[in-house]
C-alpha cells in the first residue's frame, strides 16, 4: 500500500516553480542599466551575470534552483573580442572589396567554433544541485547546421526549412548533458514538416486577417502568429526531449503566449522601455511554470561528470550575431 | 544566533540533503543533518552575493555546496566577510528611492550620450574617415532611387551642360576658401513622385530634379539649392545621419535588450522621434552654408527664400505621394530665417 502511494507520488509531473518578481526585478534591472551606462558599456558583462544568476536563483525544480555561474570577466573579454572583429571588419571592408570578402569569409569560418564555444560556455556555467549541465556538440555539428541553413534552404526555397529545423534541434539536445546524463530527441524530421504544414495555414490566416482588417490588426495577427509558431515548435521539442528515463512536457498554448506577448508590447511602448523587467518577469513565469517533468520512478540522482572551464568568447559572439539555439 | 535551513548537494550526485548551518565558537561553520556532519571554517566558505530574493549558494571547499532561501541568515553569518562593493549594491537594488535615484541618472547620461555625446562623436568619425568610405553608399543610394523613383533627365543637353557648369563654377568658388569639394558632381533627373527637388546623397553627389529646374525662375535661384546641397555634403550629414542612427539604435538594443527582439524593437521605436531632430538640425546647419555662401556671392536671402516657397507651394499636400521635405524644419520657418539673414 505505501509503496504504491509513493510510486504515485513519484509518477506525478513535477513542474518549474519561477518566484522571480516584476517589482524586485525593476530594482535590479535599473541599477544594472545605470551602472553600464555610467561605465560605457563595461559593467554590461557583470549586468548580464546578475540578471541570469536572479532568473537561474528563482527557477526552481523541486524546490532545488538552477545556478549560473558565468564569470564577468570572461563575458567582458568576449564582448571585447566581438565589438573588435566588427569594428575591424566595418572599417577594412571599406578599403577594398576583396579585403572585406575576405575578412567576411574569414569570420564566416570563425562561425561554427563561435557558436560551439556559446553552446558550451552556456551549458558547463549552469548548474543544478550542485551537478552541471554539458554540450558536446563539436564544431563539425555546428557547421553541418549552418551549412543546411545557408545553402540548402535558399536552394529549395525554403523547403528545406522544417528539416533544418529539426536538425538544429536534435544537435542540441542530442549532445546536452546534465552530470553523466545525456539528453535525447526522439522527434523525426516528419513531425516538424507536419507543424510546418500546420504553420503555413496559420500564416495564411494571418495574411487574411491583416488584410481584412486593412493593417490595423498587423500587430496583434503578427503577435498572434508568432504565439502560434513558438508554442507549436516549443511542445514537438519538449515533448520529444528526455534526460534517462525523464520526459519532458510544454503547456504553452497559443491563447497564453498571444495574450502575453500583447500585453507585453503594450507596456513597453507606453512606458517607454521601464516596463521591459516586468514584460520579462511575466515572460519567464509562463514559460517555465508550463514546463513539466515527468518520470516513472521520480527523479533519480545524477553523478556529475568532470568539467573544464572554457572562455566566453563564443557565448558573446552568439549572442550578438542572434545565433540563440534556446533551451 | 539562530541556525540557517538548506540543502547540501555534494557535487557527485544530485541528491538533496536537509541540512542546518551554523556558526560555532572556533568561526567553523557545522552542516549537519541527514546523515551528515561537516565543519568548515567560514573564512573558507564562498558565500554567493545577494540578489533580489534568489537563492543563495555557499560553496565550500571541496566543492560540496549548500542551497538556501535565507537571504538574511547568510548576511548574518557572512558580515564580515561579504566584499563591501556587494553589499552596497543589494542596498542601492533594495530601496524603490535608490532605484529611482538609478532610473534618473540613467536617463539623464542617455539624453546627453543620444542629443551630445553620438552626434559630436559621429561628427568626429564622419570627418576622419577618408571620402572613398562614402563612395558605395552613395552609388547604392542613386541606383536605389533611380530604379524606383528617377527617371533620365528630359532637359536639352546645353542646359544640363550650363547646369553642371553653374555647379562646378560653385565648388571652383567654394575650393577657393576651404578644402574639399573634388569628387562632388551634379546628377539630373526627372522627379517623379519626389517632384521638384534636390538631394544631396553621400559620396559628394548632388541629384536635382527637372521639375525643380523649371520651377526656379532663375539660376541664381539654382544656385541658392546648390548650395545648401553642397553644405550638406561639405558638413557629411549623410555619413553622420548614418553614424548617428545606427549607434542610437545599437545602444538603445543593447541595454534594453534581455528580451525578445520583438519587444526590443518596440522600445527602439523612440528613436524614430529623435531621427527627425537629427534632421532637422542638419537642415539648419546646411541652411546657413547657403546663406553664407549667397552672401559671400553678393546674391540677396530673398532669392533663397522665394524658391523655398515655391516648393513649398507646389508640394503635393496627398498622403501617397514620399513626404521628402518632412524631415526639414517647418518651411515658413526656414524663410524667416533667410529674410532675417539679410
Amino acid at each position: 500500500m505505501e509503496q504504491n502511494t509513493a510510486a504515485q507520488q513519484a509518477a506525478a509531473p513535477v513542474a518549474l516553480q519561477f518566484t522571480g518578481a516584476a517589482g524586485e526585478y525593476f530594482r535590479i534591472w535599473i541599477v544594472n542599466l545605470c551602472l553600464s551606462v555610467l561605465t560605457l558599456g563595461i559593467y554590461s558583462a557583470w549586468a548580464k551575470v546578475r540578471r541570469k544568476r536572479y532568473f537561474y536563483g528563482c527557477t526552481l525544480l523541486e524546490g532545488a534552483a538552477f545556478e549560473y555561474l558565468g564569470n564577468p570577466v570572461a563575458v567582458l573579454k568576449g564582448r571585447i573580442i566581438v565589438v573588435v572583429a566588427f569594428a575591424a571588419y566595418a572599417l577594412l571592408k571599406e578599403i577594398h572589396w576583396l579585403v572585406g570578402a575576405a575578412l567576411f569569409f574569414a569570420v564566416a569560418a570563425a562561425l561554427p567554433w563561435v557558436i560551439q564555444r556559446a553552446l558550451q560556455f552556456n551549458a558547463r556555467n549552469s548548474t543544478h544541485r550542485n551537478v552541471r549541465f554539458g554540450f558536446r556538440g563539436t564544431k563539425m555539428d555546428i557547421f553541418a547546421v549552418l551549412l543546411i541553413g545557408a545553402l540548402l534552404i535558399p536552394v529549395t526555397l525554403g523547403l528545406a526549412y522544417p528539416f533544418y529545423l529539426a536538425m538544429k534541434r536534435r544537435i542540441f539536445v542530442d549532445n546536452s548533458s546534465y552530470g553523466n546524463q545525456s539528453f535525447a530527441f526522439s522527434a523525426t524530421t516528419g513531425d516538424y514538416y507536419l507543424a510546418a504544414m500546420k504553420l503555413s495555414l496559420a500564416f495564411f490566416g494571418f495574411l487574411v486577417g491583416s488584410l481584412i482588417t486593412v493593417g490595423i490588426g498587423l500587430l496583434p495577427f503578427y503577435l498572434l502568429l508568432r504565439a502560434y509558431a513558438e508554442t507549436s515548435f516549443a511542445r514537438l521539442a519538449w515533448r520529444n526531449t528526455h534526460l534517462g528515463e525523464i520526459r519532458f512536457d510544454c503547456g504553452w498554448t497559443t491563447g497564453g503566449l498571444f495574450g502575453l506577448y500583447f500585453l507585453n508590447t503594450l507596456g513597453i511602448l507606453a512606458s517607454f522601455g521601464l516596463l521591459v523587467p516586468w514584460a520579462a518577469i511575466r515572460t519567464a513565469r509562463y514559460k517555465l511554470e508550463r514546463i513539466t517533468l515527468h518520470s516513472a520512478n521520480g527523479l533519480g540522482s545524477f553523478l556529475a561528470s568532470a568539467q573544464d572551464g572554457v572562455g566566453a568568447v563564443g557565448d558573446e559572439a552568439g549572442e550578438l550575431l542572434g545565433f540563440d539555439f534556446g533551451l | 544566533m539562530s541556525a540557517i535551513l538548506a540543502r547540501y548537494f555534494d557535487g557527485k550526485s544530485s541528491v538533496a540533503r536537509q541540512v542546518s548551518l551554523a556558526l560555532d565558537a572556533q568561526r567553523a561553520l557545522r552542516v549537519r543533518g541527514d546523515g551528515i556532519d561537516l565543519s568548515y571554517p567560514i573564512s573558507a566558505v564562498r558565500a554567493s552575493d545577494r540578489i533580489g530574493s534568489s537563492r543563495r549558494y555557499l560553496t565550500f571547499p571541496d566543492g560540496s555546496q549548500c542551497e538556501t532561501g535565507d537571504n538574511d541568515g547568510v548576511d548574518r553569518l557572512f558580515a564580515a566577510q561579504q566584499p563591501a562593493a556587494a553589499r552596497l549594491l543589494h542596498r542601492w537594488e533594495s530601496g524603490l528611492r535608490y532605484a529611482l535615484a538609478a532610473a534618473a541618472i540613467t536617463l539623464a547620461v542617455a539624453a546627453a550620450a543620444i542629443f551630445w555625446g553620438i552626434p559630436a562623436l559621429a561628427k568626429q568619425v564622419a570627418f576622419a574617415l577618408p571620402a572613398s568610405t562614402e563612395k558605395l553608399l552613395g552609388q547604392d543610394a542613386l541606383a536605389t532611387l533611380d530604379r524606383f523613383i528617377f527617371a533620365p533627365s528630359r532637359l536639352p543637353a546645353e542646359r544640363q551642360e550650363a547646369l553642371r557648369r553653374l555647379h562646378s563654377a560653385m565648388l571652383a568658388e567654394l575650393s577657393a576658401g576651404r578644402g574639399g569639394g573634388s569628387g562632388y558632381r551634379l546628377e539630373l533627373r526627372a522627379g517623379g513622385r519626389a517632384g521638384p527637388n534636390a538631394f544631396a546623397l553621400p559620396a559628394g553627389i548632388i541629384v536635382m530634379t527637372d521639375e525643380l529646374v523649371a520651377l526656379s525662375r532663375d539660376d541664381q535661384e539654382i544656385e541658392a539649392v546648390l548650395a545648401h546641397e553642397i553644405g550638406h555634403l561639405r558638413q557629411r550629414h549623410i555619413l553622420r545621419h548614418v553614424l548617428q542612427d545606427s549607434v542610437t539604435v545599437l545602444l538603445i538594443a543593447v541595454t534594453l535588450g534581455d528580451l525578445t527582439s520583438l519587444t526590443t524593437l518596440a522600445a527602439t521605436a523612440p528613436t524614430l522621434l529623435l531621427q527627425a531632430k537629427f534632421s532637422r538640425d542638419f537642415e539648419r546647419e546646411a541652411d546657413e552654408f547657403a546663406l553664407g555662401y549667397l552672401a559671400r556671392r553678393g546674391i540677396s536671402p530673398e532669392v533663397f527664400a522665394a524658391i523655398l516657397q515655391r516648393m513649398e507651394d507646389v508640394r503635393p499636400g496627398g498622403k501617397d505621394a514620399p513626404d521628402f521635405l518632412s524631415s526639414h524644419p517647418g518651411t515658413r520657418e526656414r524663410i524667416a530665417r533667410a529674410r532675417g539673414a539679410r
